[in-house]
């Protein structure tokens, strides 16, 4: 759940809640007896015990290979099945010790897998948060049955209110969006112009508002979508390079 | 050529090969390098509690315990839904031929978060297939590429470039809230009321 800030078609803001309504389905795994089984991870290998590891420390595969058939230098008896609790996500050099000072770099490649820049990352940071500008109301309508036609929603968010004001005023959106047959493109940023943004490094995404409305209830979703439903373009054929 | 999905519609069978719709093939992409002090390109990989245990990729497994905490085979569980039903396993969508038989709305395209979408090319029965997406028809029927515990939700129309597409999603929980509903509360918001204790657990 977030904080989202979001205007309406008179210009007036509200910061409101949002919530994913992904509902995974719940499966469990019980025996024979009914009893319920749980899942734990446990560790399969380490950096030390892989096999380009062992071939370094060996002097080569081959050498490997006789160790292999000696023993088992690829088995720590002692910590490979271990309950993992908690991990942390941490970068090895090539050497496959850790690194704690690190640049990253976004290398651009078009569809072809060419490259076309490197430049330092950066981190996308949210920009729909209660300390935001207001999500504008850009007044961009698309029929709900062309949206579903020319983009792909990968996830949708649930928007309610978080006391009496924020009912009426979102309740009116949802009769506004409602009443249109239209989802509305909201933009983010200062100009209303940018994708949004959830979380720090999160994807950036095109994001649409559909209302509904059922007596005094309402449900107001932010559908997000990073992809256009349409055909890729053809590869350029190699062949017809050649000649021209 | 792979193995064809085939639908039914009016009594024709529609063999379709599907294409995925994907961000790199529409856009390009971006990929992320990172690099030491040295400029030696570095790899991802987790950091065990004990603080030196390096994990690399894949060096991490899934293990079933049974309720005494001893190790159990899988083939030993059966699956079940959060009530306890049998959840009776699904075959795959590509194993039959599968009936155009349900239309969807709009709505119901839209109360799904779209995990894949694929355009589709008919081996055969295209004019078929053209009628079956005629006038903004939409169908759904359950989809598993390769079978499995549970099928995702498939829906078949045309798309405004005038290409056939198959959207496939999962349901989202939507509901219709009003003045009197709960707000939500934080997901990291600890609500365990401390004068409220179950000593009767211990």
């Amino acid at each position: 759940m977030i904080d989202i800030n979001l205007s309406n078609s008179k210009g007036r803001d509200a910061v409101v809640q949002a919530l994913n309504v992904h509902a995974p389905k719940r499966i469990r795994w019980i025996d024979a007896d009914g009893r319920q089984a749980q899942t734990v991870h446990v560790l399969k290998a380490t950096v030390e015990l892989e096999a380009d590891a062992l071939a370094a420390k060996a002097g080569g595969l081959p050498q490997v290979a006789a160790l292999l058939v000696a023993g088992d230098p690829e088995l720590d008896i002692e910590r490979i099945g271990s309950f993992l609790p908690s991990l942390t996500r941490v970068y090895i050099d090539p050497d496959k010790k850790l690194v704690h000072r690190v640049r990253q770099v976004d290398v651009v490649k078009d569809v072809q897998g060419v490259e076309r820049e490197r430049r330092p990352r950066k981190q996308p940071m949210p920009n729909v948060g209660g300390d935001q500008p207001p999500l504008r109301w850009t007044g961009k309508l698309i029929p709900r049955a062309e949206a579903i036609r020319r983009y792909v929603f990968s996830t949708t968010m649930q928007i309610a209110h978080v006391n009496g004001l924020t009912y009426d005023f979102l309740f009116g959106m949802a009769k506004e969006l409602e009443d249109k047959d239209s989802l509305l493109r909201l933009g983010a940023g200062p100009k209303g112009n940018q994708r949004l943004v959830m979380r720090r490094g999160g994807i950036p995404y095109y994001g649409f508002l559909e209302g509904r409305t059922r007596g005094e209830t309402y449900c107001l979703a932010l559908h997000l979508s990073n992809l256009e439903l349409k055909k890729a373009p053809d590869a350029p054929d190699p062949d017809a390079e050649g000649k021209a | 050529m792979a193995k064809p999905l085939v639908l039914v519609h009016d009594g024709t069978e529609i063999p379709l090969q599907l294409e995925k719709v994907d961000r790199t093939k529409l856009y390009g992409w971006v990929e992320t390098e990172v690099h030491d002090d040295k400029g030696r390109r570095c790899d991802m990989a987790q950091l065990t509690d004990d603080g030196r245990t390096i994990v690399p990729r894949g060096g991490r497994a899934i293990a079933y315990l049974s309720a005494q905490g001893m190790w159990c085979d899988k083939s030993s569980l059966a699956p079940v839904d959060a009530e306890g039903a049998p959840i009776v396993p699904v075959v795959s969508s590509y194993a039959a031929p599968i009936p155009l038989a349900t239309p969807a709305t709009v709505d119901d395209v839209l109360a799904h978060d779209i995990r894949l979408a694929y355009r589709v090319a008919p081996d055969a029965g295209a004019e078929a297939l053209a009628a079956a997406v005629r006038g903004g028809a939409i169908w759904t029927f359950p989809y598993s590429f390769r079978g499995g515990l549970e099928a995702d939700q498939a829906f078949l129309l045309e798309g405004a470039d005038g290409h056939v597409f198959l959207l496939v999603g999962r349901p989202c929980a939507f509901e219709y809230v009003g003045l009197r509903a709960p707000v939500w509360a934080d997901e990291g918001e600890d609500l365990t009321d401390d004068d409220d204790l179950d000593f009767g657990m211990i």
